[in-house]
């Protein structure tokens, strides 16, 4: 098949936090070099960075420090972070917020004295988080992408979705094959160096808060090239995310934490307030154990007409509510939903995936030539990520990556490989799969997958689900690959589109199922009801997923405690702070 | 589970520019969204149906499109605010070249954002104190009043100057750069009032408001097209700016 190629010196995949951060840094460290980002909907306008509600964490008080944003990080993650990367994304969120104030334009919001304002957000012990109001990911990715626009020799990629990537013979990377979405025409991009960032965004769950776009390809497309998967076990569910019933897009999207802060209630179908029964922080409990009180609710059947719980605000004054949260009123508002003063049904919702491609410090990957950063990287975060650490893992780390790639090039010289012509054949035919089969019910297909995740390797896990999950996963990836896609106009082919998003969520859940499968205790995000107990912290261990000629292998690796072991804290006046 | 009480029917726009509209039957939900009309239509109907989303909560400034004659963001649309007599008519933003159906390209939205000097220009690096700002200060506040555009085009779809008159720059990126002249950090101001007073600048704007009556944010980009008016008039008089 003859596909057109292109040459770039850094290929970026992705344009959230981490993929615009990386063009800007690549392009400031060499403005010589040839730099292409590519996106899968339009620049800064799909991905998860923009959907940041809360904010940016960062010990810039100087009643913070670096080691107590740290000490937060490491026992939120339940001592299962990479801790030198918990250290770089503490210690370097201080020079990007900076970078972010001063150069990119992000206009935060100040205390009356004119200083930034950091806002306390749950499980830290200091109020650092740096925010614009609730909307701080808009505002981030806004003037990150005019920043990309205003630098015309960064080619822009748009409505690119990348399929593959490509080794070349030697085994180190070629390149990555791409789709014009908007053509529908395959496209190779040969390069020196690539950044993969094209997010995560647990969207194999029936509820679940990332934007439409997200899909897993990242990590299905790492995980065919062979690279080690860490964490994949570790998906982060929100306890309140919206449920409006049957074919409605907003379902599972994030009403916000603070609501249940600000003393919101919880109610099961029967508007009996459940969460007395589960713990006595009631709704304030943190995360994990609201969701898992949601779920066991759910699963006795004491629902709401379409299946979840209700929230309720309006004791606290309608009036009040309507001021304070102003966002999410109006949100469900234009839903048909009254938020100030009536019940609005949630769900627990599948928001932020811990797990992802291994990489050192410098986000460096297993594979010479590739890089990884963002929610595509593993590590940072362990078993539970903090509100806040997101957009500074990807914004950190984008940047890192930027810095990196153009010493790489330059130190290594790799030039442009040659793309192995049966890999990228191969790949090739992956995609057209679907074309030469008849035309399915590939949305059936898709809600099939979401009850599987849902039901069987959900919120709370046990050996016989995950066994059930994973087989029905079998059976739903034979399903995929029996149903086509008519094959009558490719350009702007949003179905085509669904189905490889289908083929990479089928992929990626395959591996959280047995990577939860491994991990026989419970920690942070992953709750196993047959193993309960977390387990010796010492010896903890992390699981890691690789694929080698076509088997997947789940193996398990002692988390290195470089920086502090359990028990200690680098925090000197800890008692001070409590 | 709530069942469809009735069936809407919907005329989608099919094609590029010379395309036309195609009429579908969708089930009528209780909380349905007209995204999720033309999903529906994708996923159960017409697989080929080619239309633009992302967050599907009105962040990303992906999905607006004319609903009924009016551009909106559809993710954040309920049916039952625009359907008249159960009849939707969907098709792409106007004032935009159409890609496929719904889908428009916003790329020569972008570049007038870009020619409005819609982007910060620093005054410090990173090594540098963030700025000290009084969140009560008139400039930080005229800054606050449009920074939360999220670039969608609804008010570009909307303005009749835009249909007019190629060349201008349009309320989003007039609003933008409005917004930078009151950013105390900025120091791009010199070049940026040249750009947004030059022809298909500011002064092409004639008030007539519909930017702001459609914003679905109701930010008020006339009134940031307004306070560029009178800055760089200003500006004339002081002879800072040439005519």
């Amino acid at each position: 098949m003859n596909i057109e190629q292109l040459k770039t010196d850094v290929l970026i995949l992705g344009t959230g936090g981490a993929g615009l951060f990386a063009a800007l840094h690549a392009h400031k460290a060499n403005p010589d070099l040839d730099i292409s980002i590519v996106s899968k909907g339009l620049l800064g306008k799909c991905g998860c960075t923009r959907m940041v509600q809360g904010g940016y964490n960062v010990a810039l008080n100087p009643g913070d420090s670096v080691e107590r944003h740290f000490m937060d990080t490491i026992e939120g993650g339940k001592w299962l972070p990479h801790q030198a990367l918990a250290w770089t994304l503490v210690t370097t969120a201080i020079e990007r917020v900076h970078e972010l104030e001063n150069e990119i334009g992000c206009f935060f919001d100040r205390n009356p004295d004119g200083t930034l304002h950091g806002k306390a957000f749950a499980g830290q012990t200091f109020d650092r988080t740096v925010h614009k109001g609730d909307l701080t990911g808009i505002e981030i990715v806004n003037r990150l992408m005019e920043q990309v626009w205003a630098r015309p020799s960064i080619r822009r990629l748009e409505e690119h979705r990348a399929v593959a990537l490509v080794p070349a013979k030697d085994g180190t990377l070629a390149g990555a094959l791409l789709i014009d979405v908007r053509s529908g025409a395959f496209r190779f991009v040969a390069a020196q160096a690539v950044l993969l960032a094209t997010g995560g965004g647990p969207t194999m769950y029936r509820y679940h808060t990332p934007s439409g776009d997200k899909s897993m390809d990242g990590l299905a497309m790492a995980l065919r090239l062979g690279l080690p998967l860490r964490d994949m076990e570790m998906v982060q569910f929100h306890p309140t995310g919206l449920l409006a019933g049957t074919d409605t897009r907003m379902t599972g999207t994030v009403l916000e934490e603070g609501l249940r802060g600000a003393g919101g209630h919880l109610l099961n179908g029967a508007l009996h307030r459940f969460m007395a029964d589960y713990d006595e922080r009631l709704e304030r409990a943190t995360r994990d154990v609201v969701s898992r009180a949601l779920d066991a609710e759910m699963r006795a059947g004491r629902t709401t007409p379409n299946g979840g719980v209700y929230i309720k605000m309006s004791h606290l004054g309608p009036a009040k509510v309507a001021k304070e949260f102003k966002g999410m009123v109006e949100r469900c508002r234009d839903c048909g939903f009254d938020l100030a003063g009536g019940l609005v049904e949630v769900v627990p919702t599948a928001h932020y995936f811990m797990g992802g491609v291994m990489c050192g410090v410098d986000t460096a990957t297993d594979c010479s030539g590739l890089f990884v950063a963002g929610e595509d990287a593993s590590g940072m975060h362990g078993a539970n990520r903090l509100g806040g650490n997101g957009v500074a893992n990807s914004t950190v780390f984008g940047g890192i990556a930027g810095d990196v790639m153009p010493r790489w090039i330059a130190d290594n010289r790799p030039g442009h490989r040659a793309p192995d012509a049966e890999a990228l054949d191969a790949e090739v035919q992956r995609a057209l799969h679907p074309f030469a089969r008849k035309p399915g019910d590939l949305n059936a297909l898709r809600e099939k997958l979401l009850d599987t995740m849902w039901d069987d390797v959900g919120v709370v896990r046990d050996r016989a689900g995950l066994e059930r999950g994973a087989a029905a996963l079998d059976q739903i990836e034979a399903e995929l690959l029996s149903m086509g896609v008519a094959d009558t106009d490719r350009r702007f082919n949003l179905t085509w589109n669904d189905w490889l998003n289908l083929r990479s969520l089928v992929d990626i859940s395959r591996v959280i199922a047995l990577a939860a499968g491994k991990r026989e205790n419970s920690r942070g995000a992953h709750f196993r009801t047959d193993f309960p107990e977390p387990g010796d912290f010492a010896t903890s261990t992390f699981t890691v997923a690789r694929q080698r000629e076509g088997r997947l292998e789940i193996g398990e690796q002692p988390v290195a405690f470089t920086h502090v072991r359990p028990g200690e804290s680098l925090v000197r006046d800890r008692a001070a702070a409590e | 589970m709530p069942e469809a009480s009735s069936q809407l029917a919907v005329s989608l726009w099919r094609g590029g520019e010379d395309g036309r509209y195609q009429t579908y039957g969708v089930p009528r939900r209780d909380n349905q969204t007209v995204l999720d009309v033309v999903t529906y239509v994708q996923r159960h109907i017409d697989p080929t149906l080619s239309y633009r989303f992302a967050c599907r909560v009105g962040m990303c400034g992906s999905c607006a499109m004319t609903v009924n004659g009016r551009p909106r963001w559809t993710c954040r649309t309920h049916v039952a605010k625009v359907a008249r007599s159960d009849r939707l008519e969907i098709g792409p933003l106007e004032n935009l070249p159409v890609i496929k159906d719904l889908a428009t390209d916003m790329q020569p939205f972008f570049e007038k954002w870009q020619q409005a000097k819609g982007v910060f220009a620093p005054s410090a690096t990173r090594r540098d104190a963030i700025a000290q700002i009084q969140p009560d200060s008139p400039a930080r506040i005229a800054a606050d009043a449009g920074i939360e555009c999220i670039n969608c085009g609804v008010c570009y779809a909307a303005c009749d100057t835009v249909r007019w008159n190629a060349d201008y720059l349009g309320p989003a990126a007039l609003n933008r750069a409005w917004t930078l002249f009151n950013d105390a950090r900025d120091a791009g101001n010199s070049a940026r009032m040249a750009a947004v007073a030059a022809s298909g600048g500011c002064h092409s704007c004639h008030s007539h408001q519909s930017c702001q009556e459609h914003c679905p944010l109701s930010l008020n980009p006339t009134a940031s097209i307004a306070g560029l008016k009178r800055r760089t008039a200003l500006a004339y008089l002081k002879g800072e700016l040439k005519a």
